[in-house]
């Protein structure tokens, strides 16, 4: 299967950050192109070439575009930089490749939405990526791609980055208008949505650092050049950053519709140390895992994912080898999503919680057999129920774990029981 | 009129303005849904999750209080699926609740309770240590705070950052640490505070005043209104006839004057209306003994009343009224003193450092009295030309042989009456008429008459923006010996 190189084309360059590499390799093209559009073009451009966006719901970012009102006179694009996802390390890859990658596809983004100012919202514990940033922003303003009249046109565009404090709610698209807003990092109520009410009440699209940064390849190439990658729901490519005990783990640029089991096999190099497959969770610590049969039926894209009731997410890959305690597992991620609840919607906070509780019973083998079934009861009323996902993000990968493993979960606690 | 819409709730077609949610049309309809975040004071939260409802093509069960309802929406409270997620609700909230309700002063009236009963009903199945919050903390002079029964609903938060706009509330820390309170130990200092204990829906905040006190089952309630100012605040009396207590006032909510909202002065008003505080029985100035002798008879009093007016020309007598008297007492006060007696000397008794045009920017009035405009207009009724302002040097200045005076009824209003009073002493004779009394401040004067409390009586009064307001129910008043204005006229009337 052929790899068309997208996002990591800029691997393997000597000096791949700078704005003469970026510019030697058709950087800033895309935006003289953009220019010469006009802003609807655009996002029948996006529209056209399907492009999902990458920050885990694969939402259709053209769509998500054309909600935002034309005329309203104050707007914001947000990029979302948080990575919060457990498993998931892409983001700052593209930052760490080619920072101008980015502020290209933010100052086209802009243009297509009419906003005036845009944010970077990044962990900032990603000191080096803040600091290339920080470089690219800068050069971009000398040369004219930032700031009043880009390239001459009617087209003023201002760009700055912002630093969170690495909650994982302040990666969801309104956490994170909050926490930049100055307030508590906590969700808010939709409707309104943000793309009639969002940073500062006004219009705002919020994109994942990897959607926008493939936006300057697509604009540049066309939408038929991308959607002739992929498959027909899923197209173009996507990046996966696969960990575990694999050969070699890290971050991969695949045409989605690759299979997941090629994925770890041949690109990662299958499993080290002589260790087997027992499980796979495939789009972050928030999707339900795959037993090691359904890994061999599953493709890496929206549709597959979801048949196989799970999801793609953030493209986190977590390779689970035989030998690994599922109790444990499960215990790690009900205690991160219970500690990073913001609190809010009670179904999440006391869900979290409870399920939290229950899980530690169960590990120090202080519980019933009947509380794998508990754990399932509790998931299903947290999901579906709340302001933001991070409910259902508890509630899904629960689930899927006490239900595929829950023989092995029993037999833990029974163990227990027996001395 | 706005546009209307009309969609389908529990198989009724309802029609409702365009705009309003799910949660506002069921609340007109009658239709409960269950509810702890929504107030309808308040911006709408969405948090507790409570008020799910089904809706017809929807993915997932919808919350109420944030869904605007769309022409020909169907919407269903009554599917097991929407019982079984208000039951689910419910022991969510109650997961972490202490369920120290046999102590606790919301019990009773606690939605936590109420809900168990309607919604919930299952045996708990969380059988791990709770998380535990500090209990029982100072936040403010009228308030209580328990952070362990908070469910978090936001309410107070919200109450904070809408109507008093002092931010004085926040939810500190995250998930199921979350925790309610004020911002580095501070004080809540406003005047507002009891609106807290009002809005929560269970025990978190409760009512300094009132904890401990009563249980709340035990208590009548009857419409008024608030004394405190000439705002004129729908309230709720809560107290015991049986016991001739009052324990409380609550807001009555309406949207023309005072909302959902009390201020913590217009509550303190009951203080005025419990024994302690109570002229109980007729009195009358014992020279000889420099003490109050009381009296269960007032037939007497009255009669000597009438011998007086009977024994004086009406220009040696003056009437001296406070504006706390309802619409319908001045009516029959002047109609006879004035009308049909020929009384014409009439003066105000108002609070000499009044700042009249004060105004908190929310309820509280400078005029600390219920019926200034009412009082103004009896005068005019009757003939009597005044200005708004404090007469009693007036009237003490001329030296009128008898003084018949409506005393004020609530004593903040009045912090000058001791002072006051001290002036009517050098007067012949003063006939006071007045629900309160104070045995270390008042001296000497000739007669006391016991009247009823607001709480005892009903009639309306006119507020600052000339609007009627009703004091719809009455109580019976705390001894059998105190009287109705209308009693002593009709008592006068038989004399002469
Ligand atoms: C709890 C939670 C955490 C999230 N964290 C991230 C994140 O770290 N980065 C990200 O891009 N999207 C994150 N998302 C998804 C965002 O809410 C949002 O969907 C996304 O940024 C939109 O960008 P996209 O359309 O380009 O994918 C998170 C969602 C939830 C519910
Ligand atoms: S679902 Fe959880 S994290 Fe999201 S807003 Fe509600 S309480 Fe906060
Ligand atoms: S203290 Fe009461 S009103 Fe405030 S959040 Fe808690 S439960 Fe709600
Ligand atoms: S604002 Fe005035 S009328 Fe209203 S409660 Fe306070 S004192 Fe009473
Ligand atoms: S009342 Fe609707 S979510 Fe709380």
């Amino acid at each position: 299967m052929e790899k068309p190189k997208i996002v990591t084309r800029f691997a393997g360059l000597a000096d791949s950050r700078s704005l003469d590499t970026y510019l030697r390799h058709d950087g800033y093209q895309a935006l003289h192109k953009a220019l010469a559009m006009k802003p609807a073009e655009l996002i029948e451009l996006v529209k056209a070439s399907g492009l999902r966006g990458r920050g885990g719901a694969g939402f259709p970012t053209g769509l998500k575009w054309s909600f935002v009102p034309k005329d309203a006179p104050e707007k914001y694009l947000l990029c979302n930089n948080d990575e919060g996802e457990p498993g998931t390390f892409k983001d700052r890859y593209i930052l760490e490749l080619s920072p101008h990658m980015l502020v290209e596809g933010m100052i086209i983004s802009a243009y297509a939405i009419g906003a005036q100012k845009a944010y970077i919202y990044t962990r900032c514990e990603f000191y080096e990526e803040i600091a290339w940033m920080e470089q690219a922003i800068h050069e971009a303003y000398r040369h004219g791609y930032l700031g009043a009249n880009i390239l001459g046109s009617k087209f003023s565009f201002d760009l700055d980055h912002y630093g969170g404090a690495g909650a994982y709610i302040c990666g969801e698209e309104t956490g994170l208008i909050s926490s930049l807003e100055g307030k508590k990092g906590q969700p808010k109520l939709k409707p309104p949505f943000p793309a009639l009410s969002g940073y500062l009440n006004k219009p705002t699209v919020v994109n994942n650092t990897e959607t926008l940064a493939v936006i300057p390849w697509i604009v540049q190439h066309g939408p038929e050049k991308y959607r002739a990658i992929g498959t027909e729901k899923s197209p173009g490519t996507k990046l996966f950053c696969i960990s575990g005990p694999v050969k070699r783990p890290g971050v991969y640029e695949l045409p989605l519709g690759y299979p997941l089991q090629k994925f770890i096999e041949d690109d990662a190099g299958g499993l080290r140390d002589g260790k087997t497959l027992k499980a796979v969770i495939p789009g972050g610590a928030s999707a339900p895992v795959l037993t090691a049969d359904e890994v061999a039926k599953v493709t890496l894209d929206y549709e597959s994912m979801a048949n196989a009731k799970t999801m793609l997410g953030s493209g986190a890959v977590i390779v689970i080898p035989e030998g690994q305690s599922m109790v444990e597992l499960l215990k790690v991620t009900v205690d991160f999503f219970h500690h990073e609840s913001c609190g809010q919607c009670t179904p999440c906070r006391e869900g979290t919680g409870w399920l939290s509780n229950v899980m530690h019973g169960i590990y120090q083998r202080k519980a019933k057999l009947k509380d794998v079934e508990k754990m399932i009861a509790i998931a299903n009323n947290m999901e579906g129920r709340t302001i933001c996902a991070l409910s259902d993000a508890c509630a899904m990968p629960t689930r899927a774990i006490a239900t595929k493993f829950g023989d092995e979960i029993r037999s833990y606690i029974q163990r227990g029981n027996h001395g | 009129m706005s546009k209307q819409v009309s969609f389908t709730l529990d198989g009724q077609e309802v029609t409702v303005p365009q705009g309003w949610t799910v949660m506002q049309a069921a609340r007109q309809e009658k239709v409960a849904i269950p509810h702890f975040c929504w107030h309808p004071g308040l911006k709408v939260a969405g948090v507790c999750r409570f008020c799910l409802v089904h809706v017809e093509g929807a993915r997932k069960l919808e919350i109420s209080c944030n869904l605007v309802v769309q022409p020909g929406m169907v919407v269903s409270t009554l599917r097991d699926e929407v019982k079984q997620a208000h039951k689910w609700a419910l022991e969510f909230h109650l997961l972490n609740h202490p369920l120290d309700c046999p102590i606790c002063d919301q019990a009773g009236e606690c939605g936590l309770q109420d809900y168990y009963m309607e919604v919930g009903l299952y045996q708990s199945q969380m059988t791990r240590p709770k998380v535990l919050k500090p209990k029982a903390l100072d936040v403010g002079s009228e308030l209580v705070l328990d952070t362990e029964r908070c469910i978090l609903c936001s309410k107070c938060v919200r109450f904070e950052d809408e109507v008093t706009k002092t931010g004085a509330l926040g939810i500190f820390a995250r998930g199921d640490r979350s925790i309610i309170g004020t911002y580095h130990g501070q004080k809540i200092t406003h005047q507002y505070q009891e609106n807290l204990v009002d809005i929560c829906p269970v025990g978190a905040f409760t009512s300094r005043r009132f904890r401990f006190k009563q249980r709340v089952w035990f208590l009548k309630e009857k419409s008024s209104i608030c004394p405190g100012c000439s705002t004129g605040c729908a309230i709720k009396v809560h107290g015991k006839p049986e016991m001739r207590r009052y324990f409380r006032v609550k807001p009555e909510e309406d949207q023309s004057v005072n909302g959902h909202w009390l201020c913590d002065k217009g509550r303190m008003t009951l203080e005025h209306l419990n024994p302690e505080a109570r002229l109980m029985q007729a009195a009358r100035w014992q020279a000889a003994q420099q003490a109050w002798e009381f009296s269960p008879q007032t037939a007497p009093f009255i009669r000597e009343l009438a011998q007086e007016i009977a024994r004086l020309a009406p220009q040696d007598i003056a009437l001296l009224v406070s504006a706390q008297y309802t619409n319908e007492e001045y009516a029959e006060f002047f109609d006879y003193f004035v009308k049909q007696r020929g009384i014409t000397q009439v003066y105000q008794w108002r609070e000499p450092s009044e700042a009249r045009d004060d105004f908190d920017g929310l309820l509280l009035r400078g005029d600390h009295n219920a019926n200034t405009r009412g009082l103004m207009a009896a005068l005019k009724q009757v003939g009597i030309k005044a200005k708004i302002g404090d007469q009693l040097e007036k009237c003490v200045a001329a030296k009128p042989q008898l003084v018949i005076a409506l005393s004020p009824e609530i004593s903040f209003t009045a912090p000058s009456l001791p002072e006051q009073l001290a002036q009517l002493n050098s007067l012949a004779r003063v006939s006071l008429w007045t629900t309160h009394f104070s045995a270390s401040q008042w001296t000497q004067l000739w007669q006391l008459l016991p009247l009823r409390g607001f709480a005892e009586k009903i009639g309306t009064v006119t507020n600052y923006q000339g609007k009627t307001r009703v004091l719809k129910e009455a109580f019976p008043p705390v001894a059998s010996e105190v009287l109705a204005i209308s009693q002593i006229i009709a008592g006068l009337h038989k004399e002469l």
